[in-house]
Protein backbone atom coordinates (compact mmCIF):
# COMPACT_ATOMS: atom_id res chain seq x y z
CA UNK A 1 0.00 0.00 0.00
CA UNK A 2 1.09 3.57 -0.68
CA UNK A 3 -0.32 6.78 0.67
CA UNK A 4 -1.22 9.30 -1.98
CA UNK A 5 -2.93 12.65 -2.15
CA UNK A 6 -4.65 14.03 -5.20
CA UNK A 7 -7.21 16.64 -6.15
CA UNK A 8 -10.26 15.41 -8.01
CA UNK A 9 -12.77 18.00 -9.20
CA UNK A 10 -11.31 20.66 -6.86
CA UNK A 11 -11.49 18.40 -3.82
CA UNK A 12 -8.46 16.95 -2.03
CA UNK A 13 -8.42 13.21 -1.34
CA UNK A 14 -5.85 11.45 0.81
CA UNK A 15 -5.99 7.72 0.55
CA UNK A 16 -3.94 4.58 0.86
CA UNK A 17 -3.94 2.46 -2.31
CA UNK A 18 -2.55 -0.82 -3.61
CA UNK A 19 0.51 -0.46 -5.82
CA UNK A 20 -1.31 -2.23 -8.64
CA UNK A 21 -4.52 -0.22 -8.46
CA UNK A 22 -5.32 1.65 -11.67
CA UNK A 23 -6.45 5.27 -11.65
CA UNK A 24 -9.82 4.30 -13.18
CA UNK A 25 -10.50 1.91 -10.29
CA UNK A 26 -9.47 4.53 -7.77
CA UNK A 27 -11.86 7.01 -9.36
CA UNK A 28 -14.78 4.62 -9.78
CA UNK A 29 -14.53 2.15 -6.92
CA UNK A 30 -12.81 4.11 -4.16
CA UNK A 31 -13.91 7.68 -4.83
CA UNK A 32 -17.27 7.00 -6.47
CA UNK A 33 -16.82 8.93 -9.74
CA UNK A 34 -18.77 6.47 -11.88
CA UNK A 35 -18.99 8.86 -14.82
CA UNK A 36 -15.59 7.62 -15.92
CA UNK A 37 -16.25 4.55 -18.09
CA UNK A 38 -14.14 1.51 -18.79
CA UNK A 39 -14.39 0.28 -22.36
CA UNK A 40 -11.36 -1.68 -23.50
CA UNK A 41 -9.08 -1.43 -20.46
CA UNK A 42 -6.04 -1.20 -22.72
CA UNK A 43 -5.70 2.36 -23.88
CA UNK A 44 -7.53 2.08 -27.21
CA UNK A 45 -11.04 3.46 -26.81
CA UNK A 46 -10.79 6.62 -24.70
CA UNK A 47 -13.97 5.91 -22.72
CA UNK A 48 -11.92 6.24 -19.51
CA UNK A 49 -10.47 9.66 -20.43
CA UNK A 50 -9.92 12.12 -17.59
CA UNK A 51 -7.96 15.36 -17.51
CA UNK A 52 -4.81 15.11 -15.39
CA UNK A 53 -2.80 18.31 -14.91
CA UNK A 54 -4.28 19.78 -18.07
CA UNK A 55 -3.65 16.76 -20.30
CA UNK A 56 -6.08 13.99 -21.21
CA UNK A 57 -5.01 10.56 -20.04
CA UNK A 58 -6.53 7.10 -20.36
CA UNK A 59 -7.22 6.38 -16.72
CA UNK A 60 -7.05 2.63 -17.43
CA UNK A 61 -3.36 3.01 -18.25
CA UNK A 62 -2.34 5.23 -15.33
CA UNK A 63 -1.57 3.65 -11.98
CA UNK A 64 -3.26 5.26 -9.00
CA UNK A 65 0.08 6.02 -7.28
CA UNK A 66 1.22 7.87 -10.42
CA UNK A 67 -1.59 10.32 -9.81
CA UNK A 68 -0.05 11.34 -6.47
CA UNK A 69 -0.03 15.13 -6.24
CA UNK A 70 -1.97 15.59 -9.45
CA UNK A 71 -5.04 17.59 -10.27
CA UNK A 72 -7.76 15.60 -12.00
CA UNK A 73 -11.03 16.55 -13.66
CA UNK A 74 -13.64 13.88 -14.33
CA UNK A 75 -17.01 14.40 -16.02
CA UNK A 76 -18.56 15.06 -12.59
CA UNK A 77 -16.30 18.11 -12.28
CA UNK A 78 -17.64 19.79 -15.41
CA UNK A 79 -20.85 21.29 -14.08
CA UNK A 80 -20.72 24.40 -11.93
CA UNK A 81 -23.38 25.43 -9.40
CA UNK A 82 -25.82 22.85 -10.70
CA UNK A 83 -25.43 24.13 -14.25
CA UNK A 84 -24.00 22.02 -17.04
CA UNK A 85 -20.73 23.13 -18.61
CA UNK A 86 -21.31 24.82 -22.00
CA UNK A 87 -19.70 21.83 -23.72
CA UNK A 88 -22.16 19.45 -22.04
CA UNK A 89 -25.08 21.71 -22.94
CA UNK A 90 -23.86 21.92 -26.53
CA UNK A 91 -23.58 18.13 -26.78
CA UNK A 92 -27.24 17.91 -25.77
CA UNK A 93 -28.37 20.76 -28.01
CA UNK A 94 -26.53 19.42 -31.05
CA UNK A 95 -27.91 15.91 -30.59
CA UNK A 96 -24.37 14.55 -30.23
CA UNK A 97 -25.27 11.85 -27.72
CA UNK A 98 -26.65 8.46 -28.70
CA UNK A 99 -25.95 5.51 -26.38
CA UNK A 100 -23.78 7.81 -24.25
CA UNK A 101 -21.02 5.41 -23.34
CA UNK A 102 -18.23 7.39 -25.01
CA UNK A 103 -19.63 10.76 -23.99
CA UNK A 104 -17.88 11.45 -20.64
CA UNK A 105 -14.49 10.82 -22.27
CA UNK A 106 -15.50 12.68 -25.40
CA UNK A 107 -16.63 15.76 -23.45
CA UNK A 108 -13.37 15.82 -21.47
CA UNK A 109 -11.29 15.52 -24.65
CA UNK A 110 -13.30 18.37 -26.12
CA UNK A 111 -12.62 20.44 -23.00
CA UNK A 112 -8.89 19.71 -23.10
CA UNK A 113 -8.85 20.69 -26.78
CA UNK A 114 -10.69 23.98 -26.21
CA UNK A 115 -8.53 24.82 -23.17
CA UNK A 116 -5.51 24.78 -25.50
CA UNK A 117 -7.08 26.04 -28.70
CA UNK A 118 -10.19 28.14 -28.20
CA UNK A 119 -11.08 28.25 -31.92
CA UNK A 120 -10.18 24.95 -33.57
CA UNK A 121 -11.35 24.31 -37.13
CA UNK A 122 -13.24 21.12 -37.97
CA UNK A 123 -10.09 19.18 -38.82
CA UNK A 124 -8.49 20.20 -35.55
CA UNK A 125 -11.61 19.11 -33.66
CA UNK A 126 -11.50 15.75 -35.47
CA UNK A 127 -7.90 15.36 -34.37
CA UNK A 128 -8.67 16.48 -30.82
CA UNK A 129 -11.31 13.79 -30.28
CA UNK A 130 -9.67 11.11 -32.42
CA UNK A 131 -8.45 9.23 -29.34
CA UNK A 132 -12.05 8.63 -28.31
CA UNK A 133 -13.94 5.94 -30.17
CA UNK A 134 -17.68 6.24 -30.71
CA UNK A 135 -19.69 3.44 -32.26
CA UNK A 136 -22.95 5.35 -32.57
CA UNK A 137 -22.73 8.90 -33.80
CA UNK A 138 -20.26 9.05 -36.67
CA UNK A 139 -18.74 12.00 -34.75
CA UNK A 140 -20.14 14.78 -36.95
CA UNK A 141 -22.67 16.03 -34.42
CA UNK A 142 -19.81 16.16 -31.91
CA UNK A 143 -18.03 18.56 -34.23
CA UNK A 144 -21.23 20.61 -34.42
CA UNK A 145 -21.48 20.48 -30.62
CA UNK A 146 -17.92 21.72 -30.22
CA UNK A 147 -18.57 24.65 -32.53
CA UNK A 148 -21.75 25.39 -30.59
CA UNK A 149 -19.84 25.21 -27.29
CA UNK A 150 -17.31 27.76 -28.55
CA UNK A 151 -20.22 30.17 -29.17
CA UNK A 152 -21.78 29.46 -25.76
CA UNK A 153 -18.46 30.12 -24.03
CA UNK A 154 -18.00 33.39 -25.89
CA UNK A 155 -21.51 34.48 -24.92
CA UNK A 156 -20.76 33.61 -21.32
CA UNK A 157 -17.72 35.89 -21.34
CA UNK A 158 -19.70 38.88 -22.59
CA UNK B 1 -0.65 7.68 -58.21
CA UNK B 2 -3.82 9.13 -56.73
CA UNK B 3 -7.02 8.41 -58.60
CA UNK B 4 -10.47 9.77 -57.96
CA UNK B 5 -13.73 7.88 -58.44
CA UNK B 6 -17.42 8.22 -57.71
CA UNK B 7 -19.90 5.54 -56.73
CA UNK B 8 -23.46 5.07 -55.57
CA UNK B 9 -25.26 2.53 -53.45
CA UNK B 10 -29.00 2.12 -53.01
CA UNK B 11 -31.01 -0.14 -50.77
CA UNK B 12 -34.44 -1.01 -49.50
CA UNK B 13 -35.12 -2.62 -46.18
CA UNK B 14 -38.12 -4.36 -44.65
CA UNK B 15 -39.15 -3.24 -41.16
CA UNK B 16 -39.74 -5.66 -38.30
CA UNK B 17 -39.49 -9.41 -37.75
CA UNK B 18 -41.31 -10.15 -40.95
CA UNK B 19 -42.43 -13.31 -42.72
CA UNK B 20 -45.73 -13.57 -40.86
CA UNK B 21 -44.08 -13.77 -37.45
CA UNK B 22 -46.31 -12.16 -34.78
CA UNK B 23 -44.65 -8.79 -34.28
CA UNK B 24 -46.50 -7.10 -31.42
CA UNK B 25 -46.00 -3.92 -29.41
CA UNK B 26 -48.11 -2.81 -26.47
CA UNK B 27 -48.43 0.31 -24.34
CA UNK B 28 -50.43 1.56 -21.37
CA UNK B 29 -51.13 5.25 -20.88
CA UNK B 30 -51.97 6.69 -17.44
CA UNK B 31 -53.03 10.08 -16.20
CA UNK B 32 -50.47 10.94 -13.53
CA UNK B 33 -50.70 13.40 -10.61
CA UNK B 34 -50.33 17.04 -11.68
CA UNK B 35 -51.96 16.13 -15.00
CA UNK B 36 -48.91 14.60 -16.58
CA UNK B 37 -49.21 11.61 -18.89
CA UNK B 38 -47.27 8.41 -18.30
CA UNK B 39 -46.40 5.95 -21.07
CA UNK B 40 -45.80 2.47 -19.68
CA UNK B 41 -44.17 0.56 -22.46
CA UNK B 42 -41.39 -1.98 -22.90
CA UNK B 43 -39.58 0.09 -25.53
CA UNK B 44 -35.83 0.07 -24.90
CA UNK B 45 -33.55 3.04 -25.38
CA UNK B 46 -30.25 1.95 -26.87
CA UNK B 47 -29.18 5.34 -28.08
CA UNK B 48 -31.52 5.46 -31.06
CA UNK B 49 -33.72 8.09 -29.45
CA UNK B 50 -36.78 6.05 -28.42
CA UNK B 51 -37.03 8.04 -25.20
CA UNK B 52 -37.51 11.22 -27.19
CA UNK B 53 -39.49 10.10 -30.22
CA UNK B 54 -42.01 7.93 -28.34
CA UNK B 55 -42.83 10.88 -26.08
CA UNK B 56 -43.14 13.12 -29.11
CA UNK B 57 -45.73 10.78 -30.65
CA UNK B 58 -47.76 10.73 -27.41
CA UNK B 59 -47.51 14.51 -27.05
CA UNK B 60 -48.83 14.94 -30.58
CA UNK B 61 -51.95 12.81 -29.95
CA UNK B 62 -52.75 14.40 -26.59
CA UNK B 63 -51.97 18.01 -27.43
CA UNK B 64 -49.26 18.27 -24.77
CA UNK B 65 -45.64 19.33 -24.66
CA UNK B 66 -42.99 16.58 -24.60
CA UNK B 67 -42.05 17.74 -21.09
CA UNK B 68 -45.52 16.70 -19.87
CA UNK B 69 -45.01 13.11 -20.96
CA UNK B 70 -43.15 10.60 -18.82
CA UNK B 71 -41.89 7.39 -20.31
CA UNK B 72 -41.68 4.50 -17.87
CA UNK B 73 -39.80 1.70 -19.61
CA UNK B 74 -37.08 -0.93 -19.41
CA UNK B 75 -38.62 -2.63 -16.37
CA UNK B 76 -40.64 -5.73 -17.21
CA UNK B 77 -42.52 -5.69 -13.87
CA UNK B 78 -44.12 -2.32 -14.61
CA UNK B 79 -45.17 -2.47 -18.25
CA UNK B 80 -46.31 -4.63 -21.14
CA UNK B 81 -43.89 -6.11 -23.66
CA UNK B 82 -43.07 -4.14 -26.77
CA UNK B 83 -40.73 -6.56 -28.45
CA UNK B 84 -37.06 -6.01 -29.03
CA UNK B 85 -35.26 -2.81 -29.94
CA UNK B 86 -34.18 -4.57 -33.10
CA UNK B 87 -35.22 -5.02 -36.73
CA UNK B 88 -35.73 -1.25 -37.06
CA UNK B 89 -39.18 -1.81 -35.54
CA UNK B 90 -39.60 0.52 -32.56
CA UNK B 91 -40.61 3.73 -34.33
CA UNK B 92 -43.08 1.91 -36.54
CA UNK B 93 -44.42 -0.86 -34.28
CA UNK B 94 -44.17 0.65 -30.82
CA UNK B 95 -44.84 4.14 -32.16
CA UNK B 96 -48.10 2.74 -33.53
CA UNK B 97 -48.95 1.01 -30.22
CA UNK B 98 -48.33 4.24 -28.28
CA UNK B 99 -50.37 6.27 -30.76
CA UNK B 100 -53.28 3.81 -30.52
CA UNK B 101 -53.06 3.74 -26.70
CA UNK B 102 -53.04 7.55 -26.59
CA UNK B 103 -56.05 7.70 -28.89
CA UNK B 104 -57.87 5.32 -26.54
CA UNK B 105 -56.76 7.54 -23.67
CA UNK B 106 -58.20 10.55 -25.47
CA UNK B 107 -61.57 8.75 -25.74
CA UNK B 108 -61.34 7.99 -22.01
CA UNK B 109 -60.49 11.61 -21.17
CA UNK B 110 -63.40 12.85 -23.28
CA UNK B 111 -65.82 10.48 -21.48
CA UNK B 112 -64.67 11.69 -18.09
CA UNK B 113 -64.86 15.29 -19.28
CA UNK B 114 -68.46 14.73 -20.34
CA UNK B 115 -69.25 13.53 -16.81
CA UNK B 116 -67.27 16.23 -15.02
CA UNK B 117 -68.77 19.07 -17.07
CA UNK B 118 -72.26 17.49 -17.30
CA UNK B 119 -72.24 17.55 -21.10
CA UNK B 120 -74.66 15.64 -23.34
CA UNK B 121 -71.93 13.97 -25.35
CA UNK B 122 -68.25 14.06 -26.18
CA UNK B 123 -68.86 15.69 -29.57
CA UNK B 124 -66.91 18.88 -30.18
CA UNK B 125 -64.30 18.25 -27.49
CA UNK B 126 -60.71 19.13 -28.38
CA UNK B 127 -57.35 18.79 -26.65
CA UNK B 128 -55.18 21.85 -26.26
CA UNK B 129 -52.19 22.57 -24.04
CA UNK B 130 -53.20 20.22 -21.24
CA UNK B 131 -56.89 21.12 -21.32
CA UNK B 132 -59.98 19.49 -22.73
CA UNK B 133 -62.13 22.16 -24.26
CA UNK B 134 -65.54 22.26 -25.91
CA UNK B 135 -64.34 23.77 -29.18
CA UNK B 136 -67.41 25.87 -29.98
CA UNK B 137 -68.06 27.00 -26.41
CA UNK B 138 -64.62 27.25 -24.82
CA UNK B 139 -66.00 28.42 -21.46
CA UNK B 140 -66.62 24.70 -20.92
CA UNK B 141 -63.19 23.33 -20.18
CA UNK B 142 -61.28 21.15 -17.76
CA UNK B 143 -57.55 20.64 -17.39
CA UNK B 144 -55.65 17.34 -17.23
CA UNK B 145 -54.57 18.50 -13.78
CA UNK B 146 -58.17 18.87 -12.56
CA UNK B 147 -59.08 15.46 -13.99
CA UNK B 148 -56.04 13.98 -12.25
CA UNK B 149 -57.38 15.40 -8.97
CA UNK B 150 -60.65 13.50 -9.47
CA UNK B 151 -59.08 10.30 -10.78
CA UNK B 152 -56.33 9.40 -8.37
CA UNK B 153 -55.45 6.45 -6.16
CA UNK B 154 -57.75 3.51 -6.90
CA UNK B 155 -59.65 5.35 -9.61
CA UNK B 156 -56.62 5.96 -11.83
CA UNK B 157 -57.44 6.75 -15.44
CA UNK B 158 -55.72 4.56 -17.99
CA UNK B 159 -56.00 3.12 -21.47
CA UNK B 160 -54.02 0.60 -23.40
CA UNK B 161 -53.12 -0.01 -27.02
CA UNK B 162 -51.60 -2.73 -29.10
CA UNK B 163 -50.23 -2.94 -32.61
CA UNK B 164 -49.39 -6.05 -34.61
CA UNK B 165 -47.53 -5.59 -37.85
CA UNK B 166 -49.09 -7.05 -40.99
CA UNK B 167 -46.80 -9.43 -42.85
CA UNK B 168 -47.44 -12.75 -44.56
CA UNK B 169 -45.28 -15.82 -44.75
CA UNK B 170 -43.42 -16.42 -47.99
CA UNK B 171 -44.45 -19.45 -50.01
CA UNK B 172 -41.68 -22.01 -49.55
CA UNK B 173 -41.95 -23.19 -53.15
CA UNK B 174 -42.25 -19.94 -55.03
CA UNK B 175 -40.75 -17.44 -52.59
CA UNK B 176 -43.78 -15.24 -53.14
CA UNK B 177 -45.52 -13.31 -50.38
CA UNK B 178 -45.47 -10.01 -48.50
CA UNK B 179 -42.81 -10.84 -45.91
CA UNK B 180 -42.32 -7.27 -44.72
CA UNK B 181 -44.20 -4.06 -44.36
CA UNK B 182 -43.29 -1.24 -44.59
CA UNK B 183 -40.07 -0.88 -46.56
CA UNK B 184 -37.56 1.94 -46.18
CA UNK B 185 -35.41 3.22 -49.03
CA UNK B 186 -32.10 5.06 -49.25
CA UNK B 187 -29.31 6.10 -51.57
CA UNK B 188 -25.73 7.13 -50.97
CA UNK B 189 -23.15 8.70 -53.26
CA UNK B 190 -19.46 9.02 -52.41
CA UNK B 191 -16.29 10.33 -53.98
CA UNK B 192 -13.04 8.60 -53.01
CA UNK B 193 -9.37 9.03 -53.69
CA UNK B 194 -7.40 5.80 -54.15
CA UNK B 195 -3.63 5.86 -53.78
CA UNK B 196 -2.40 3.13 -56.14
CA UNK B 197 1.06 3.14 -54.51
CA UNK B 198 -0.15 2.51 -50.97
CA UNK B 199 -3.64 1.02 -51.42
CA UNK B 200 -5.12 3.61 -49.10
CA UNK B 201 -8.67 4.77 -49.83
CA UNK B 202 -9.68 8.25 -48.69
CA UNK B 203 -13.22 9.56 -48.63
CA UNK B 204 -13.57 13.00 -50.17
CA UNK B 205 -17.29 13.71 -50.31
CA UNK B 206 -20.57 11.99 -49.50
CA UNK B 207 -24.27 12.61 -49.92
CA UNK B 208 -26.77 10.36 -48.22
CA UNK B 209 -30.54 10.36 -48.73
CA UNK B 210 -32.77 8.40 -46.38
CA UNK B 211 -36.52 7.86 -46.61
CA UNK B 212 -38.06 8.08 -43.14
CA UNK B 213 -41.74 8.25 -44.05
CA UNK B 214 -41.95 11.19 -41.71
CA UNK B 215 -39.11 12.53 -39.58
CA UNK B 216 -40.35 12.49 -35.97
CA UNK B 217 -37.10 14.12 -34.90
CA UNK B 218 -34.87 15.29 -37.77
CA UNK B 219 -31.85 15.92 -35.53
CA UNK B 220 -31.88 12.36 -34.15
CA UNK B 221 -32.43 11.03 -37.64
CA UNK B 222 -29.36 12.84 -38.99
CA UNK B 223 -27.38 11.48 -36.06
CA UNK B 224 -28.38 7.94 -37.00
CA UNK B 225 -27.51 8.61 -40.63
CA UNK B 226 -24.03 9.83 -39.62
CA UNK B 227 -23.62 6.81 -37.36
CA UNK B 228 -24.77 4.36 -40.02
CA UNK B 229 -22.43 5.97 -42.51
CA UNK B 230 -19.49 5.60 -40.12
CA UNK B 231 -20.35 1.94 -39.51
CA UNK B 232 -20.65 1.31 -43.24
CA UNK B 233 -17.33 3.04 -43.77
CA UNK B 234 -15.68 0.85 -41.13
CA UNK B 235 -17.29 -2.25 -42.64
CA UNK B 236 -15.99 -1.34 -46.08
CA UNK B 237 -12.44 -0.29 -45.21
CA UNK B 238 -11.28 -1.38 -41.76
CA UNK B 239 -13.34 -3.78 -39.71
CA UNK B 240 -12.25 -7.40 -39.76
CA UNK B 241 -12.98 -9.97 -37.05
CA UNK B 242 -10.37 -12.24 -38.63
CA UNK B 243 -11.94 -15.53 -37.62
CA UNK B 244 -9.65 -18.55 -37.62
CA UNK B 245 -10.92 -21.98 -36.58
CA UNK B 246 -13.95 -20.37 -35.03
CA UNK B 247 -11.87 -17.95 -32.96
CA UNK B 248 -11.99 -14.21 -33.33
CA UNK B 249 -8.38 -13.10 -33.71
CA UNK B 250 -9.04 -9.37 -33.87
CA UNK B 251 -10.68 -9.28 -30.47
CA UNK B 252 -9.39 -5.87 -29.39
CA UNK B 253 -9.55 -2.33 -30.69
CA UNK B 254 -5.83 -2.32 -31.49
CA UNK B 255 -6.59 -4.94 -34.16
CA UNK B 256 -10.29 -4.49 -34.87
CA UNK B 257 -10.20 -0.97 -36.25
CA UNK B 258 -13.32 1.17 -36.24
CA UNK B 259 -13.44 4.67 -37.72
CA UNK B 260 -12.19 7.55 -35.58
CA UNK B 261 -13.32 11.15 -35.99
CA UNK B 262 -10.40 11.61 -38.42
CA UNK B 263 -11.66 8.83 -40.71
CA UNK B 264 -15.10 10.43 -41.00
CA UNK B 265 -16.00 13.31 -43.25
CA UNK B 266 -18.86 15.78 -43.23
CA UNK B 267 -21.80 14.23 -45.01
CA UNK B 268 -24.60 15.96 -46.84
CA UNK B 269 -27.64 14.25 -45.32
CA UNK B 270 -31.00 14.46 -47.05
CA UNK B 271 -34.13 13.30 -45.24
CA UNK B 272 -36.84 12.17 -47.65
CA UNK B 273 -40.36 12.37 -46.25
CA UNK B 274 -43.08 10.31 -47.89
CA UNK B 275 -45.54 9.41 -45.12
CA UNK B 276 -46.42 5.73 -44.80
CA UNK B 277 -50.17 5.28 -44.36
CA UNK B 278 -49.94 2.47 -41.77
CA UNK B 279 -47.26 4.23 -39.68
CA UNK B 280 -47.61 6.58 -36.69
CA UNK B 281 -47.88 9.99 -38.38
CA UNK B 282 -46.24 8.29 -41.36
CA UNK B 283 -42.94 7.56 -39.57
CA UNK B 284 -40.78 4.53 -40.29
CA UNK B 285 -37.61 3.39 -38.54
CA UNK B 286 -34.17 3.86 -40.07
CA UNK B 287 -31.88 2.18 -37.52
CA UNK B 288 -30.42 -0.57 -39.69
CA UNK B 289 -31.08 0.68 -43.22
CA UNK B 290 -28.68 3.60 -42.74
CA UNK B 291 -25.73 1.21 -42.86
CA UNK B 292 -26.62 -0.74 -45.95
CA UNK B 293 -25.81 1.39 -49.03
CA UNK B 294 -22.51 2.78 -47.73
CA UNK B 295 -20.10 -0.08 -48.46
CA UNK B 296 -21.51 -0.68 -51.98
CA UNK B 297 -21.15 3.04 -52.75
CA UNK B 298 -17.51 3.00 -51.59
CA UNK B 299 -16.69 -0.16 -53.56
CA UNK B 300 -18.32 1.27 -56.68
CA UNK B 301 -16.27 4.44 -56.26
CA UNK B 302 -13.07 2.40 -55.96
CA UNK B 303 -14.02 0.60 -59.18
CA UNK B 304 -14.70 3.92 -60.87
CA UNK B 305 -11.29 5.21 -59.76
CA UNK B 306 -9.06 2.29 -60.71
CA UNK B 307 -11.19 -0.22 -62.62
CA UNK B 308 -10.73 -2.97 -60.04
CA UNK B 309 -13.72 -4.86 -58.60
CA UNK B 310 -13.31 -5.73 -54.94
CA UNK B 311 -15.34 -8.72 -53.75
CA UNK B 312 -14.16 -9.13 -50.19
CA UNK B 313 -14.39 -6.76 -47.25
CA UNK B 314 -12.74 -4.90 -45.71
CA UNK B 315 -10.72 -3.26 -48.48
CA UNK B 316 -7.46 -3.02 -46.53
CA UNK B 317 -4.44 -1.46 -48.28
CA UNK B 318 -2.82 -4.90 -48.59
CA UNK B 319 -5.91 -6.42 -50.22
CA UNK B 320 -6.29 -3.49 -52.55
CA UNK B 321 -2.61 -3.63 -53.63
CA UNK B 322 -2.98 -7.36 -54.28
CA UNK B 323 -6.13 -6.80 -56.33
CA UNK B 324 -4.40 -4.06 -58.33
CA UNK B 325 -1.41 -6.35 -59.05
CA UNK B 326 -3.66 -9.24 -60.06
CA UNK B 327 -5.73 -7.11 -62.40
CA UNK B 328 -2.66 -5.71 -64.19
S1 LIG C 1 -10.91 1.84 -21.14
FE1 LIG C 1 -9.16 3.06 -21.14
S2 LIG C 1 -8.80 3.44 -23.22
FE2 LIG C 1 -10.44 2.00 -23.25
S1 LIG D 1 -22.72 7.63 -28.28
FE1 LIG D 1 -22.58 5.46 -28.24
S2 LIG D 1 -20.43 5.13 -28.28
FE2 LIG D 1 -20.61 7.24 -28.58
Amino acid sequence: MVNIGLTVNQKLFEISVDENLRLIDLLRDKLGFHGTKEGCGEGECGACTVIMDGETVNSCLVMAFQANGSNITTIEGMEKDGKLHPIQQAYIDAGAVQCGFCIPGMVLSTKALLDKNSHPNRDEIREGISGNLCRCTGYNKMLDATEMAIKYMEEEKE
Amino acid sequence: MKKIGKGIGVSFYGTGYGNGFPDVSRAIIRLLPEGKIGIYCGVTEVGQGAKTSMRQIAAEVLGLGVEDIELVHENTSLMPDSGTAAATRQTYNTGNAIKIACENMRTELFKKTKEALSLNSTAGLVLENGEIILGFFPQKRISFKELAEIYKGEKILEASGEFTAQTTQMDEETGQGAPYWPYTFNACAVEVEVDTNTGIVNLLRATFAQDAGRAVNPQLLEGQMDGGFAMGLGYALFEDLNIENGKMKNNKFSKYLIPTAMDMIDIKNIIVEDPESTAPYGAKGIGEPVMIPIAPAILNAIYDAIGVRIKELPVTPEKLMKAIRESA
